[in-house]
């Protein structure tokens, strides 16, 4: 069987390309820098700010905020893939996460996902043609006693039953908050708090 | 010194050290991957683990705690009880090697590693013979992850030596940990390739098959392989060294363990540096010009033939028109052994120290690190013995000139004949030299490769590299490292201490030692020999 080897030498960034952060992003990430002791410190709500901007955390946004935060590129490689929550290609307006942990799993997570799979026609990690949502699992939502749960954007749903999909699917307001989310989270300078466009709406 | 008990066993240990390196250095065997004694600790690979000791929750006394702990982290403490020879600690082991190969692909016989992997040891030593996983395997792939290295990923263990190495000793951070779990992967960041110049190392602190080196890919099964205890000649450093050679022929370096000069590791540029031992091109016989005739004398005669032309010269011209160019790639036994040959003919022969080469920086690791800090360096001087040879020019005394003013002096006609000595790897004859030795009657080069000298030199003599050489090298410090012979000349060459040793009127068998100890009775100096210890533990 012929093995592939990946090419790890090349680079996947094109460095005559126009910088992919924003200095409005840049500035926000640099406004962290007086919390911590370590810039280092700073990469994870670095990531999450990038991640709002852009819907994702590319190769070169990955470099990029390596420069800003003055760390290797390779560790902010290592952090990004550790974390299930920071996506690393593109992905729709509307991410659903279905949890694969233990009591979701006992109470028919399985089957919903199932449900998500087919009514979507995608799989796990991908995204429908139209952009309109990518579908992921997750472990434990911490949402044990509301199982089988699921998270559209940040919006959280409990006891969804494979029934209950389409319905789910259909209604526009399906990640509308509830509550306004914590400022704590840092979102994006100026933006709504109760909506969060993501992915495809790129800023700036 | 803290004594603690093993399996029952007083052991008395050193101050500052864990159990594992106490138990290894008593004679213990004790499986262990992420634990290497040059990196720091981190107790991930769980394979280490003990039974210990522990004051009773009940009071009154001490009781074996519930819970294993790994050795590679608890520092030694007068008094401490642990115990590897128990039911538990085999039975974690067992386990813990079951789920290491859980993904492993088993392809031992297409890996380099075979023959020196640690997975293999500890699998036959430690390990169950059967793996009860029944799903698919996870594949990781295999990574182009630089020039000179690939990544098996499916072959490694996740210690992550490799990646702490790079953290810590280069601090180039070229290597990490991707993903989680099953998924864990160490890579590069695209484009970003591990392409520092110790990258070679994480090759030899890769336990497994994981990381390999693309120079020695495929070359040559490890089992074959002698291993000989040399000096690497590429900078003053001095790295203690272990030429890996099969059959005549250098297959790879490999690191060997000096505390003194370079802990575990050695540098890309003396790693690969010895390619040229088989070059083609190499002089690998004498060569001697009469009157335009280029002919081969035989070995035996190159005695007489020296010292009938030298003696010839010294009639003609006084015996202060003779000069020997040392070079800074001799052994100080080689060195001794012409400077006592040359003084014996030509009483008042002058003494030089031929070019030191010098190139680039000064490379301090971790990068950027000043001080004690430091944990590596590489040198600019690329030789390895230019102080052993001016310190034999110093205490022989007589007439001595520096390379430069040789050059000039020559030029003008101050000096009929000259044993003019390179080896150097790189050429090294300049325009200025060229001309210097063209204005003399006799010359005798002794060197590796052809250049202007030995076009024009009168009696060409084969010099050998390093690995087919033995004798002791002083490094920058003026520490006196002996190094052995790996492989033998190249067929019609003769080492250049036996021919030396020859003209310098011995008979039998060259040995770095026997010369180094009639030396030492000249120069005092070179009875302090300093070998680098043995390596503490079997470790790679
Ligand atoms: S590649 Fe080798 S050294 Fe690096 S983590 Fe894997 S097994 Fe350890
Ligand atoms: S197991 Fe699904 S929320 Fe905890
Ligand atoms: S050697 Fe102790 S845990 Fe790995």
């Amino acid at each position: 069987m012929a093995w592939p080897t990946i090419d790890r030498q090349s680079p996947v960034t094109d460095s005559d390309a126009p910088p992919l952060l924003s200095d409005e992003v840049k500035a926000k990430i640099r406004s962290f820098f007086e919390r911590y002791e370590t810039r280092r410190a700073a990469l994870l709500p670095a990531l999450h700010v990038v991640q709002e901007s852009l819907g994702y955390i590319s190769w070169r946004a990955m470099d990029e905020v390596a420069t800003v935060l003055d760390i290797p590129a390779s560790e902010v490689f290592d952090v990004v893939t550790f974390y299930t929550h920071y996506w690393t290609k593109p992905r729709g307006k509307k991410t659903i996460v279905v949890c694969r942990s233990i009591t979701c799993e006992l109470m028919g997570a399985g089957v919903l996902l199932e449900a998500f799979k087919r009514h979507l026609g995608v799989g796990e990690g991908e995204t429908t043609p139209d952009g309109a949502y990518s579908l992921a699992t997750e472990e434990c939502l911490a949402q044990c006693d509301h199982a089988p749960c699921v998270l559209i954007n940040e919006k959280k749903h409990g006891r969804v039953k494979p029934d209950d999909v389409p319905a789910l699917l259909a209604d526009p307001d399906n990640d509308k908050l509830e509550v306004p989310r914590s400022d704590l989270y840092d979102p994006v300078l100026g933006e709504d708090a109760t909506t969060r466009p993501r992915g495809g709406e790129r800023k700036g | 010194m803290p004594k603690i008990e093993i399996d029952g066993i007083e052991v008395e240990c050193r101050d500052g050290i864990t159990v594992l390196q106490a138990a290894l250095e008593a004679g213990w065997s004790v499986p262990h991957y992420c634990y290497h004694p040059g990196l720091s600790v981190v107790a991930s690979c769980r394979l280490c683990l003990m039974e210990m000791q522990m004051p009773s929750p009940k009071g009154g006394g001490m009781e074996w705690s519930s819970k294993l702990v790994p050795s590679c982290q608890v520092p030694v403490k007068n008094g401490l009880v642990v115990r590897f020879a128990s039911d538990q600690v085999k039975r974690n082991q067992r386990r813990v090697m079951e789920f290491l190969l859980l993904n492993h692909p088993l392809d031992c016989p297409v890996c380099d590693q075979a023959g020196e992997c640690l997975l293999q040891d500890y699998s036959y030593e430690f390990g169950d013979p059967t793996s009860r996983m029944r799903d698919e395997k996870h594949k990781s792939p295999k990574k182009d992850i630089g020039p000179r290295t690939l990544l098996y990923s499916d072959r490694c263990v996740l210690c992550t030596r490799c990646v702490r190495f790079t953290r810590e000793i280069t601090g180039t951070h070229d290597l990490c940990v991707t993903h989680r779990g099953s998924e864990n992967e160490i890579d590069v960041f695209p484009g970003k390739a591990l392409d520092n110049p110790l990258q070679g190392n994480v090759v030899d602190l890769c336990p497994v098959g994981a990381l390999l080196d693309k120079d020695f890919l495929f070359k040559q099964r490890v089992w074959f392989l002698k291993r000989t205890k040399s000096i690497c000649p590429g900078c003053s450093t001095g790295c203690a060294v272990s030429v890996d050679s099969n059959e005549g022929v250098v297959y790879r370096l490999k690191p060997r363990y000096n505390p003194g000069v370079n802990d575990w590791w050695m540098c890309d540029e003396g790693r690969f540096g010895w390619k040229y031992m088989h070059d083609a091109n190499r002089i690998t016989a004498p060569v001697i010009r009469r009157g335009g005739v280029t002919g081969t004398p035989p070995w035996d005669s190159v005695p007489e033939i020296v010292d009938a032309r030298l003696r010839a010269v010294i009639e003609a011209h006084g015996p202060d028109k003779v000069a020997v160019v040392l070079s800074p790639m001799m052994a100080c036994e080689e060195a001794w052994l012409l400077v006592r040959f040359l003084r014996s003919v030509a009483s008042e022969a002058t003494l030089v120290l031929g070019p030191v080469p010098i190139q680039g920086q000064l490379q301090m690791f971790p990068v950027g690190s000043t001080g004690d800090a430091v944990r590596f360096t590489i040198r600019r001087e690329k030789c390895p013995n230019r102080r052993g040879v001016e310190t034999i020019i110093a205490e022989t005394g007589g007439p001595t000139l520096s390379f430069e003013v040789f050059c000039e002096q020559a030029t003008a006609g101050a000096f009929a004949a000259a044993w003019i000595v390179g080896g150097y790897p790189e050429p090294w004859v300049t325009k200025d030299f060229a001309k210097a030795v063209g204005q003399l009657e006799f010359v005798v080069a002794q060197d590796l490769f052809p250049n202007e000298v030995t076009e024009v030199a009168t009696l060409v003599l084969p010099a050998c590299g390093f690995a087919q050489r033995e004798g002791s090298f002083m490094n920058f410090g003026g520490r006196i490292q002996p190094f052995d012979r790996a492989i033998a000349p190249p067929d019609g060459a003769k080492g250049d201490g036996q021919y030396l040793y020859e003209l310098a009127g011995f008979t039998g068998l060259y040995s770095g030692r026997a010369v180094r100890e009639m030396m030492a009775q000249e120069i005092h100096l070179f009875s302090m020999v300093k070998e680098a210890p043995p390596m503490p533990v079997h470790q790679h």
